[in-house]
């Protein structure tokens, strides 16, 4: 069973390069353009994995997705990967596990390095069989 | 308000006539225990006694003013020569009070005092204010900037990493074209705005004819235009509509109002640009026959960063900065821009300038070109 990716982001562009990215490396990928159809993907996919955008329609829409996903709990555990320019000057890190935020989040700059973001996803929710 | 005064009396009238007038008073006999109940108090307004024993007025007044400079300082003098009013003055009191004084006197110097802190109070959140706002103001430019950018860099990227039919390659080459042009006119919306805000429009005012300006828009958009099978009418008059301001403004003004009446107009509908010249003022409307704009969302039209919502639709190019730099455009010149729409049958923009009167500039006109 493929790994399941959803990817938030109001840029179809951006979407459109990630996505292709990580189908090539075996993930099934959904994409949603606003925060609502975010959180409506993400509760009808119960995707492994979320790269969730902040600055979308409204200047911080990704936090609000992800606090409504973290609220689901089906949904509670899975991890996101926040994706936005707005935090490109500070290297991509892990978020400490205070503050609503789970382990297994991470930040991550724009635009993204694609080899560090497949490692890392890899390493959240393993490999593709 | 802090009073300090070493008079026992003078204390009790004071908090008497303060607490009268609804305001909190607290008193001290001394200059030291005084300071200590400004530092804790944090008070709007001060009133002092310039000759106490030990800490002087004019000290006390420094001091409060280290503490905060923004609180409003009253001295009371029993000697009020113009020389301690002077002096105390220079040290930062706001107001003085010759002793023996009214309840009258001191009410109306302490509400005086208390519309000096407001306004003080005022200046100082509006000055906050505008920094907040540069700051918002930066990091959305640097965001929108940043954008386009960053989806040419992540194609680039996945390109060289992900193999891609060739289909895909050309596909994916032209989107990186299209968000570099759009980078480009980000940047020259940018440009165009800041002309504008520095108020380059009053030093570079020729008189320009509308009729050509409109005329050579228009030509210009015919294959645009024939694309997607839309017509453009001009009904300009031959003649004799003119303004005063500067040419490159006006053509980002009506290039603006053009190319938003093509971009949302339907397959096969009409753009029509019209002048006329009515009481002094040269009015052009530019109209389409598009999607129109719902009444919720007219007030905000010209606003910057404004985008119409469209539901579900792929996003549109654009930062939202057009019609704010018409709008900014028009008032600059003294006109006015307004909208008038009805949602599914379209949209018409109207622009009201001051019309040049010069009957000498009509015998020079450049002649009417046609490109057709």
């Amino acid at each position: 069973m493929k790994k399941r990716i959803l990817i938030v982001d109001d840029d179809w562009d951006f979407v459109e390069a990630l996505a292709v990215f990580l189908e090539a490396n075996g993930m099934a990928v959904a994409r949603a353009h606003d925060g609502n159809q975010g959180v409506k993907l993400a509760k009808m996919d119960r995707p492994d994995l979320i790269l969730m955008d902040i600055m979308m329609g409204e200047r911080t829409e990704g936090f609000f997705v992800i606090h409504e996903i973290r609220n689901d709990p089906a949904l509670r555990n899975v991890p996101v990967f926040v994706v936005s320019s707005f935090c490109s000057r500070l290297p991509d890190f892990e978020i400490p596990s205070s503050g609503g935020w789970l382990e297994n989040d991470m930040f991550f700059a724009k635009p993204v390095d694609t080899g560090l973001l497949l490692e890392k996803i890899h390493q959240r929710i393993g490999r593709p069989r | 308000v802090v009073v300090i005064d070493d008079d026992y009396a003078m204390r009790l009238s004071c908090d008497k006539i303060l607490a009268k007038m609804g305001l909190r008073a607290e008193s001290f006999d001394n200059g030291a225990s005084g300071l200590e109940g400004v530092a804790a108090l944090k008070p709007d307004l001060v009133v002092v006694d310039l000759k106490m024993p030990g800490m002087s007025g004019m000290e006390v007044i420094s001091r409060v003013h280290e503490l905060d400079p923004q609180i409003v300082v009253v001295v009371i003098t029993g000697y009020a020569t113009i020389d301690t009013a002077v002096e105390a003055m220079k040290c930062g009191a706001y107001d003085f009070l010759p002793k023996p004084f009214s309840a009258d006197e001191l009410r109306l110097i302490v509400n005086r005092a208390l519309e000096r802190r407001r306004l003080v109070r005022k200046t100082q959140l509006h000055e906050i204010e505008r920094a907040m706002l540069t700051r918002r103001f930066v990091t959305f430019v640097a965001h929108q900037l940043r954008t386009p950018l960053v989806a040419v860099h992540q194609y680039l990227d996945v390109m060289q990493r992900v193999e891609q039919s060739p289909a895909k390659q050309r596909e994916w080459r032209a989107r990186c074209l299209a968000r570099i042009e759009e980078l480009q006119d980000l940047i020259s919306d940018w440009l165009t705005l800041a002309r504008v805000e520095s108020g380059a429009l009053h030093h570079e005012r020729v008189q320009v004819d509308l009729t050509k300006l409109i005329g050579d828009l228009l030509c210009g958009y015919d294959q645009i235009a024939a694309a997607q099978q839309l017509s453009l009418e001009n009904r300009m008059p031959d003649s004799g509509l003119s303004v005063m301001g500067d040419r490159n403004c006006l053509v980002v003004l009506f290039d603006n109002l053009i190319t938003n009446a093509i971009k949302y107009n339907r397959v096969g509908g009409k753009v029509t640009v019209t002048g006329t010249l009515s009481a002094g003022e040269a009015v052009v409307d530019v109209a389409d026959q598009g999607i129109g704009i719902a009444e919720k969302y007219r007030p905000y039209l010209f606003d910057e960063f404004f985008r119409v919502p469209e539901e579900g639709a792929r996003a549109a190019s654009g930062a939202g900065l057009g019609l704010h730099i018409c709008k900014r455009i028009v008032s600059e010149m003294g006109g006015s821009i307004g909208v008038e729409s009805e949602p599914g049958a379209g949209s018409v923009f109207r622009v009201h300038l001051p019309a040049a009167m010069n009957v000498e500039a009509e015998l020079h006109e450049e002649t009417h070109s046609d490109c057709r």
